[in-house]
């Protein structure tokens, strides 16, 4: 299932500290709307990692600061180790462009009905500058699972499933090293996304492309994804290899995604209405339940271990998992932090 | 450390009485017009009793709306009923006349539509269009219906300060919670739920079955609750039926249906959602192929060799107690 052992070498994408305002209300107006705070996450060479949340969690934002499709408040992005917000300051290199692709939810939004299934995929590759040849066309789309006929049919022809292949293999074009797949099943028919998950697999195992899968789905993250980070509110609480973080869930934010998650193995029956009621309450550090005296509304948790699976360690940032001892505690400020325009 | 369990005993799950509300038969619907006719539904039948909720699953197209539409009587040109009955509380809803169907609809059947949270109209606020039910159907003063309109509100566990605010002010799963206040708001026997909770994530969604769950326990109303998601459907339902190519290849009480599906395509559709525990094994799902027009398009993938129905899905048969499925040959798999 694993990729060969990539782990010890350096990520193929770093993201340090990475922070997006949004301006509210005017051109002048002062308000922000932080969606994305100081986010630190690592994609591997060859892995998938999965970044899963509700609606609004900030998910989108951050496919879209990758891309560079959006603008970080703040933060660095390296890719090989190359700060590429400095170093490609007015938007990304043709070269960034190719190397980290992104693919959206909606298949029938990004493909424009008057053409061809093949004027995509040879757009795609001559834009980039590469050989757009018979062989090159049918490389692309029997990669992505189709057959070499619908290159001649147009999107309206295809099923919602065949069309996202088609958006892939586009993306593929251009030999990307990191694919950025934002919810790719969640507009599609449920007898295709295992079809798309499984392709996404073969990317990684076949081709070694890394992929951040982003979906608010869980079990389709434990099925795809090495890793998995969880968002919340614009600040990662969780992370760690998938199939540990969903078997032991640290944070009380992910064991209430987890037990949101219809399960008919469950045998006895549950009270929805209680759980529904736990998520109001963890919303808030005023409210989480598993607060302890009042230090959760006074200080920031920062990242604390609790295991470590295939050499991925299991991180949680709430203060539950702290040491005994109090210095890993940052006092937070009542002032809001400079915000650094990059 | 680790979240309490909020696993009680089966609160919402009394056992329904066996008196049919919904008595579905023999039901075929086409889509006709210029000469080629699509089947969307063909002899589908089925029973909802009093309190029970009642699950139909199955991938987009195989007529799951269309089932719905038709006991709601709402299906129009070119869609025809060409076959079968549909009896509600014992009295035949094919023919009923428009009089009847006005009485009929939303007092005795509502339903929540699929994206139906998009459906609020963006120019009246909340209050107004909850107000407007209480007002035409009951008619109603309209400062009593306004207080009705608050505590129709409060039973979807929505603040009635949000009677002033306008759709988009509130977020999807508050305006899917106002469909359903609306649907249950003349107190009807039945509620149908066409996918109401496929637009949104996994938390939201939690919600709006805590709430379905609450007030159909307040309530007593019977449900019959649409989705293709076969794990939360086997959670809500009592019974369900599996749907494909019109046609009902599976028919069981849910927890059964789940713990053994017999059907092939029933096995298939379960596979297409990769589990929450266990190990990580590769599912195949169903096939990403159109299907053909006649016959079982699912032929070619299903698994057993079933050479006697390559031409057409069979009829149910019972092949044990309570438990229903397509197919020709012997019982024994
Ligand atoms: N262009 C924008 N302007 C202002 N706010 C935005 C913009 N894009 C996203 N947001 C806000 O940022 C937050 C995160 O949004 P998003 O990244 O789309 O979340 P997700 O993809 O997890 O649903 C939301 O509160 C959203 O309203
Ligand atoms: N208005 C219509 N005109 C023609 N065909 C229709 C119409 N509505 C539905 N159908 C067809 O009927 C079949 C069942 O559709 P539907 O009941 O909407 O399925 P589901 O709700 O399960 O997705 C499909 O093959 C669909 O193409
Ligand atoms: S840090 Fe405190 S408020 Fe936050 S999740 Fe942990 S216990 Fe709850
Ligand atoms: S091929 Fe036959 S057994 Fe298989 S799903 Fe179709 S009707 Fe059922
Ligand atoms: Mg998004
Ligand atoms: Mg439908």
């Amino acid at each position: 299932m694993m990729a060969p052992a990539a782990a010890t070498r350096a990520p193929l994408l770093s993201v340090r500290g990475l922070t997006k305002d949004f301006r509210m209300g005017g051109l002048f107006s002062r308000d922000r709307h932080r969606a994305l705070n100081a986010v630190d996450v690592d994609i591997p060479h060859g892995r998938i990692v999965a970044l899963v949340g509700e609606s609004g969690s900030g998910k989108s934002t951050l496919a879209r600061c990758l891309a560079r499709l959006e603008q970080p408040s703040s933060g660095q992005v390296l890719l090989d180790g190359e700060d590429v917000l400095r170093t490609q300051k007015r938007g990304a290199s043709r070269a960034y462009r190719s190397t980290v692709q992104m693919v959206f939810q909606d298949p029938f939004g990004s493909l424009n009905p008057v053409h061809r299934v093949e004027h995509f995929l040879r757009r795609a590759l001559l834009v980039h500058g590469r050989p757009a040849g018979e062989d090159e066309l049918r490389e692309l789309i029997t990669t992505v699972g189709l057959t070499e006929d619908m290159l001649e049919s147009y999107p309206h022809e295809l099923s919602g499933g065949q069309r996202q292949r088609v958006a892939i293999a586009r993306a593929l074009a251009v030999d990307p090293r990191l694919v950025l797949a934002d919810e790719p099943t969640s507009m599609l028919d449920v007898s295709v996304r295992i079809g798309i998950l499984n392709l996404m697999r073969r990317l990684r195992d076949e081709h070694g492309i890394s992929l951040l899968y982003i979906t608010h789905d869980l079990a389709s993250a434990r099925y795809v994804a090495d890793t998995t980070q969880v968002l919340f509110a614009g600040e990662l609480v969780e992370g760690g290899d998938s199939l540990a973080l969903m078997d032991r869930p640290a944070h009380p934010y992910t064991q209430l995604l987890l037990s949101a998650v219809p399960d008919p193995e469950r045998t006895e029956g549950y009270d929805p209405v209680l759980r529904a009621g736990l998520r109001a309450a963890v919303l808030t550090p005023e409210s989480c339940p598993y607060e302890d005296e009042g230090t959760c509304s006074r200080t920031e948790p920062v990242r604390h271990t609790v295991g470590e699976d295939d050499g991925q360690p299991h991180w949680v940032r709430c203060h539950l998992y702290a040491p005994a001892t109090p210095t890993a505690r940052r006092v937070l400020t009542a002032a809001t932090p400079e915000v650094e325009n990059v | 450390m680790t979240v309490p369990s909020h696993r009680t005993a089966s609160p919402h799950r009394p056992v329904p009485s066996r008196e049919p509300v919904l008595d579905v038969r023999n039901l075929r619907v086409e889509y006709g017009g210029d000469g080629r006719s699509v089947v969307g539904a063909d002899n589908v039948s089925f029973t909802i009793g009093a309190g029970e909720i009642f699950g139909l699953a199955g991938e987009s197209g195989c007529g799951k709306s269309t089932v719905a539409n038709a006991v709601m009587r709402l299906l129009k040109p070119p869609a025809q009923i060409t076959a079968g009955s549909i009896l509600f509380d014992g009295r035949d809803v094919l023919a009923m006349d428009p009089r009847e169907l006005r009485a009929f609809r939303w007092r005795e059947i509502a339903m929540v539509f699929q994206s139906a949270m998009n459906s609020l109209n963006p120019v009246l606020t909340i209050g107004e269009q909850i107000g407007d039910i209480f007002t035409t159907h009951e008619r109603m003063r309209k400062r009593r219906a306004r207080a009705r309109s608050g505590e129709l509100l409060e039973l979807v566990g929505i603040d009635p300060a949000r009677l002033k605010a306008y759709p988009h002010q509130l977020s999807g799963g508050m305006r899917q919670r106002v469909v359903i206040a609306m649907a249950v708001a003349l107190k009807p026997t039945l509620l149908i739920m066409d996918e109401p909770t496929t637009a949104l994530d996994v938390v939201v969604q939690q919600e709006i079955m805590a709430q379905i769950g609450d007030l159909q326990r307040e309530l007593g109303f019977s449900v019959l609750f649409i989705t293709h998601d076969i794990s939360l459907m086997v959670e809500l339902s009592h019974r369900m039926g599996v749907m494909y190519g019109g046609r009902l290849v599976e028919l069981a009480a849910a927890k059964e249906l789940f713990a053994q599906p017999l059907h092939p395509y029933t096995q298939a559709l379960m596979n297409a959602f990769p589990p929450l525990t266990g190990p990580r094994v590769e599912l195949t799902g169903l096939a990403d192929t159109p299907r053909t027009e006649h016959g079982c398009g699912f032929h070619a993938h299903c698994p057993d060799d079933r050479s006697d129905c390559s031409t057409n899905i069979p009829d149910l048969r019972e092949v044990a107690a309570g438990r229903f499925v397509a197919r020709t040959g012997g019982g024994a798999r």
